[in-house]
């Protein structure tokens, strides 16, 4: 009984990894082509950006924020770099976004934590203003980039394509900042509870701050590697992104309310998204459900992870019973 | 804990009394319907037409299917949800009826029937999108942002789908006639639809105000642990408030099916971040506990005149996206100020 309780809690707690398996499971009995190293490529491949965004949300999240303005972050940013930057060199390119991307973040975190505003307010209106703004800039029209953009996407780093090395190197730099770094511990503690940290001496309004600038910073990464793959933007890009960044962080076990989830769990979540609709294309599904797998998907997992909560709260207490009655 | 009881309070000293009629002012209940009456006087000598018979029943016809939308949001506010599925529910809705009632290859095609039975089965979407939204948040213990988009990826997928089985188009068209004149008709002079909303609205008023129901939606709102000692039927209440936002997204689908005249898989589509901005410039707070339903007439009311003048005076979508955003982020700051106001009292 108490080891199948064990054993019910193990599955519980690795949930999106098992999920993970048997989707692999799955999808590779019906299609020998989808286990490939080439197809893993590949899904690593279109889950960079997504994966860049999602792990800047997820130091948003921890603190128990939210950002809802990284698409259009990554729309304007993406805007005014093919307008007015045409001709420089990407490397530059690529700051300016970062920068500019940075700088939104910082206007966002600034206001939420000297206005005291909540965050899903001002992210909602900054949203709604960069959005129209890069419509502005725009025209509404569809943006292209020149050819040495565009050919990042084709260039390798030792073998390793640049999307990839952008992936690994954000993922890389984020969980060496909130694992091996005082901030990365302050971060959990903002999160876990806001008026503990304040009363423990921590800068709660610049750790706020500061997460908000990161979210924009990998927003202003994210948006630069998905032009490369794309090599245009119109006034549907990163429309709704943002839900996608929030879904996959959350798959990847991260709260809503802050304090508990890592970037290891978000870089799983975007993967096992792409994963899923990977999966979907090579079996040949009906391109309709591709949104309906995905939502049932974030929905069990979600929902794995409610079910978690209570039994672990039922196994607590079974360790409490015998004690009282004694 | 209400505002208005804050204007009760007797006479401020005669040293400081500009700053006490600014910060009654700002506490006012109507301070959202106060800012409609100076926007539109503000706005009237560049666009004299906003005052015109002609745009004046425009505005309206564009309010009511987000009024009716963002009541029902309003009671998922105040228990500190939120519901992201709206306007998936609008699109699911907005097809499944069509198919039952439409005159080609509808389920029901020339029946007499034909147009109750597809209101109901919109009606039953709606409540059923809810249902799962509120029994996941109350039963499985998922946060209701997480659910409800899922949810809304879902059936907004669904909708989309559902529709390649009915026809041939991206849309379901050619809806009886005594449907459609849902969206032109008008009794004693009021438009149908304004009737219908009106009735919701006041219908949603007394539920709030007046209705045992409607104080525990406050209490689960304000305390969810306080309110379940206190013998709340927490559970119960969070799962009706998301069956009210789903039947009232329902509502708004059959206006806008029948003034579109046909079931669009995207009908509504763009409303979700207009609705929550809507309910959040008349004053319902995001953590819940606080919020009325003439708050959210008065914030649909104001986010509409900003963007039908914005229209008349040529704007571009820009301009119009860059001023919603401006006077949200406004209305959040004031409303900041106005609960420290609160506070510090």
């Amino acid at each position: 009984m108490k080891t199948g309780n064990r054993l019910v809690l193990l599955l519980l707690q690795n949930a999106p990894y098992v999920l993970f398996v048997v989707l692999l499971i799955l999808f590779g009995l019906v299609s020998d082509r989808f286990l490939a190293v080439a197809n893993f490529r590949n899904i690593v491949i279109q889950a960079a950006p997504i994966a860049i965004l999602a792990i800047g949300m997820t130091f948003v999240l921890l603190t128990g924020q939210i950002d809802l303005s990284v698409g259009a972050s990554m729309y304007l940013t993406a805007s005014i770099l093919a307008i007015y930057l045409t001709g420089i060199p990407w490397p530059l390119g690529l700051i300016a976004v970062m920068a500019m991307a940075a700088a939104i973040g910082a206007v966002n975190g600034g206001v939420v934590t000297r206005l005291g505003v909540a965050s899903f307010i001002v992210t909602l209106a900054t949203l709604f203003i960069l959005r129209g703004i890069a419509m502005w800039l725009s025209n509404t029209r569809t943006l292209m980039f020149p050819d040495p953009i565009t050919d990042l996407n084709r260039a390798h780093v030792l073998g390793v394509p640049s999307a990839i090395v952008a992936f690994a190197a954000v993922f890389a730099v984020a969980w060496l900042v909130l694992h091996q770094t005082p901030f990365g511990r302050q971060v959990y503690a903002v999160g876990g509870d806001p008026e503990a940290a304040r009363k423990a001496g921590l800068p709660v309004r610049r750790i706020v701050f500061l997460c908000f600038v990161i979210a924009g910073l990998c927003a202003g990464i994210g948006g630069f590697v998905s032009i490369t793959q794309i090599g245009a933007v119109g006034p549907k890009y990163g429309d709704q992104i943002e839900f996608s960044a929030i879904a996959a962080a959350v798959l990847g076990g991260v709260s809503l309310f802050g304090g508990r989830g890592s970037v290891v769990g978000t870089v799983f979540g975007a993967i096992l998204i792409k994963t899923v609709q990977n999966g979907l294309n090579i079996i040949n599904a009906d391109p309709y459900i591709y949104p309906l797998v995905t939502a049932a998907i974030i929905f069990i997992a979600v929902a794995i992870d409610g079910l978690r909560t209570r039994i672990i709260e039922k196994l607590e207490r079974r360790t409490i019973r015998p004690l009282t009655g004694e | 804990m209400s505002p208005s009881a804050s204007t009760d309070t007797p006479a401020a000293p005669a040293d400081r009394p500009r700053a006490l009629r600014l910060a009654k002012l700002l506490l006012s209940e109507y301070f959202v319907l106060v800012l409609c009456v100076v926007y539109v006087a503000a706005i009237y000598p560049f666009v004299p037409e906003i005052l015109t018979w002609q745009v004046a029943s425009n505005i309206l016809g564009d309010m009511m299917p987000l009024l009716v939308v963002a009541i029902g949001q309003t009671f998922v506010l105040i228990i500190a949800g939120i519901d992201l599925s709206i306007t998936a529910i609008i699109s699911m809705a907005a097809v499944v009826g069509a198919s039952v009632m439409t005159g080609t290859n509808g389920y029901l095609s020339g029946s007499a029937v034909a147009v109750p039975a597809a209101i109901l089965a919109m009606l039953a979407v709606g409540v059923a999108v809810g249902a799962i939204n509120g029994l996941s948040v109350v039963r499985l213990n998922m946060p209701s942002f997480i659910v409800t988009l899922a949810t809304r990826m879902f059936f907004a997928g669904l909708a989309i789908w559902y529709v390649t089985f009915h026809s041939t188009s991206s849309s379901i068209a050619d809806l009886p006639a005594s449907f459609t004149a849902f969206a032109t008709g008008s009794v004693l002079g009021v438009p149908y639809t304004v009737a219908l909303a009106f009735a919701i609205g006041v219908a949603a008023h007394v539920l709030l105000s007046r209705t045992q129901f409607g104080r525990w939606v406050y209490a689960v709102g304000a305390n969810p642990a306080a309110a379940r000692i206190s013998g709340v039927p927490v559970g119960r209440t969070i799962m009706l408030t998301f069956l009210i936002s789903g039947a009232c997204a329902s509502v708004a689908a059959m206006m806008y099916a029948s003034r579109m005249q046909t079931g669009s898989p995207i009908a509504g589509e763009n409303i979700l971040l207009d609705v929550i901005g809507a309910v959040v410039i008349g004053g319902t707070s995001l953590f819940g506990g606080k919020g009325k339903i003439v708050w959210t007439v008065f914030g649909v009311l104001f986010l509409l005149l900003i963007d039908t003048s914005m229209k008349l005076l040529g704007s571009s979508l820009f301009m119009i996206y860059i001023i919603k955003g401006g006077v949200i982020l406004l209305a959040a700051t004031v409303d900041t100020f106005r609960h420290h106001l609160l506070v510090n009292r």
